[in-house]
């Protein structure tokens, strides 16, 4: 486990580097995307660094709404570089949100940017199950397999590894099929099957101790995870007959 | 592929995918048991590795006697400036806190003279028990100070911090183990 990169004198976080490098590759893989479908790359950058600045932003003013006694008798801890002062839905909602914004004003094209997104998310996603994986965060149920990886004693899946594989070759063949010419909304629903698919199969191998439970006893990873197969499949249904549906051959 | 094609492929996942999930649900308790059947391991989860030493007044502090409260327990230095900027939180909290939660400021590596003479400057009240030996900090695995355990009533870690703490995301870190 690592969870700590010793760099000289300096002692950087393993996960946070992690998730750092993720937005990163998740840009550039995205901004490329776009490139091949005809659109600007930088609208991928800036749609992406504003929509992480906006989170950052609504991350904190959550946090600080949440522990406002803490903050008022420590107001300067407002704009403090503390890495854990942060809510994270909020920042979710909030990146999602000003992006969103950034891609209306300009009139950008949705479908477009969803395909030129997806590969690069998964892409990001990839890098931070391997994150996860060398600190050791949502570790797999114990397994005696010549792959497992050994935690605290025990041998388990290393179901972080499973993640970054399965994301990783989503990815891969999004790519692959944008640059065959798959566009309007194809390949981000391909990426969201593959997204979902991976949930609902790998969270099996997670272990209880870290395994969100929805109904009593049911994996909230894999119910969500099933739910995005459905949806996608639904997606791709719907443009697969109607391209069917429209075919001048059939005129 | 045609759209009775699409829909029977949709129902057969469906039905699969139901089939995997139900397959895979966790009986219910079997979390709970799970905590306490995984080794004493400095992760979350686990049960918190013990830890004998002597305080700062050369009397013996055990973890395990404080089964059944829950228990912030702390790495720090005088040397480590992020150290120093969060013990005055701490020292608010266990005010705050008295009987309720302990919190616990383990010393790593220094003698008991530096450390009292730095306590009573800042003045600490919370219990502070001298690693000097350095043996809880390699059993915890302290790579880097500060590093903070929010260990539950039962002896389980529910959270960790690695860097210093606030007022702020101690109260929300405290969430794990108390009330």
């Amino acid at each position: 486990m690592l969870p700590v990169l010793q760099l000289g004198p300096f002692a950087v976080q393993t996960y946070p580097l992690a998730l750092v490098l993720a937005g990163w590759l998740a840009l550039a893989v995205g901004a490329r995307a776009a490139k091949w479908l005809g659109l600007d790359g930088d609208h991928i950058y800036n749609a992406g660094l504003y929509g992480l600045l906006a989170g950052v932003i609504a991350g904190r003013l959550a946090h600080v709404l949440a522990f406002w006694p803490a903050y008022r008798s420590q107001p300067l801890e407002i704009f403090g570089f503390n890495t854990t002062a942060f809510l994270l839905w909020p920042a979710i909602f909030g990146a999602v949100a000003v992006a969103g914004w950034y891609i209306y004003q300009r009139k950008l094209p949705l479908v477009a940017l969803l395909d030129a997104f997806a590969p690069g998310l998964l892409a990001g996603f990839a890098v931070a199950a391997i994150g996860a994986l060398l600190t050791g965060r949502n570790p797999g149920a114990p397994a005696n397999l010549p792959w497992s990886v050994t935690l605290w004693g025990i041998d388990r899946h290393p179901v972080q590894a499973y993640e970054a594989i399965a994301f990783a070759a989503v990815a891969a063949y999004v790519l692959r099929l944008i640059r065959l010419g798959s566009r309007g909304g194809g390949p981000a629903l391909i990426a969201l099957l593959g997204y979902g698919f991976t949930l609902w199969f790998v969270e099996a191998f997670r272990s209880t101790d870290v395994t969100a439970r929805v109904l009593g006893s049911l994996r909230l990873g894999q119910v969500l995870g099933l739910v995005l197969v459905i949806a996608a499949l639904l997606g791709l249904r719907y443009l697969a007959t109607r391209v069917k549906a429209v075919d001048p051959q059939e005129l | 592929m045609s759209r009775l094609r699409w829909d029977i492929l949709i129902l057969v996942v469906l039905l699969a995918g139901i089939g995997w999930i139900w397959v895979n649900r966790v009986p219910t308790g079997e979390a709970v048991a799970a905590a306490g059947s995984l080794p004493a391991a400095p992760a979350i989860g686990h049960p918190a590795p013990e830890i004998v030493l002597a305080n700062t007044e050369g009397q013996s502090f055990s973890l395990a006697d404080l089964r059944g409260t829950p228990v912030v327990l702390n790495f720090w230095a005088t040397w480590c400036p992020p150290c120093r900027a969060e013990l005055p939180e701490f020292q608010a909290a266990s005010e705050r806190l008295a009987g309720q939660v302990a919190i616990i400021g383990v010393n790593q590596g220094e003698t008991p003279a530096d450390v009292q003479a730095f306590a009573s400057q800042l003045d600490l009240t919370f219990e502070i028990p001298l690693d000097v030996e350095m043996e809880a900090s390699r059993r915890y695995q302290v790579r880097s100070l500060p590093t903070t355990f929010f260990i539950d009533r039962s002896g389980v870690i529910r959270q960790m911090q690695v860097g210093p703490l606030t007022e702020a995301t101690l109260s929300q870190q405290l969430r794990s183990v108390y009330p």
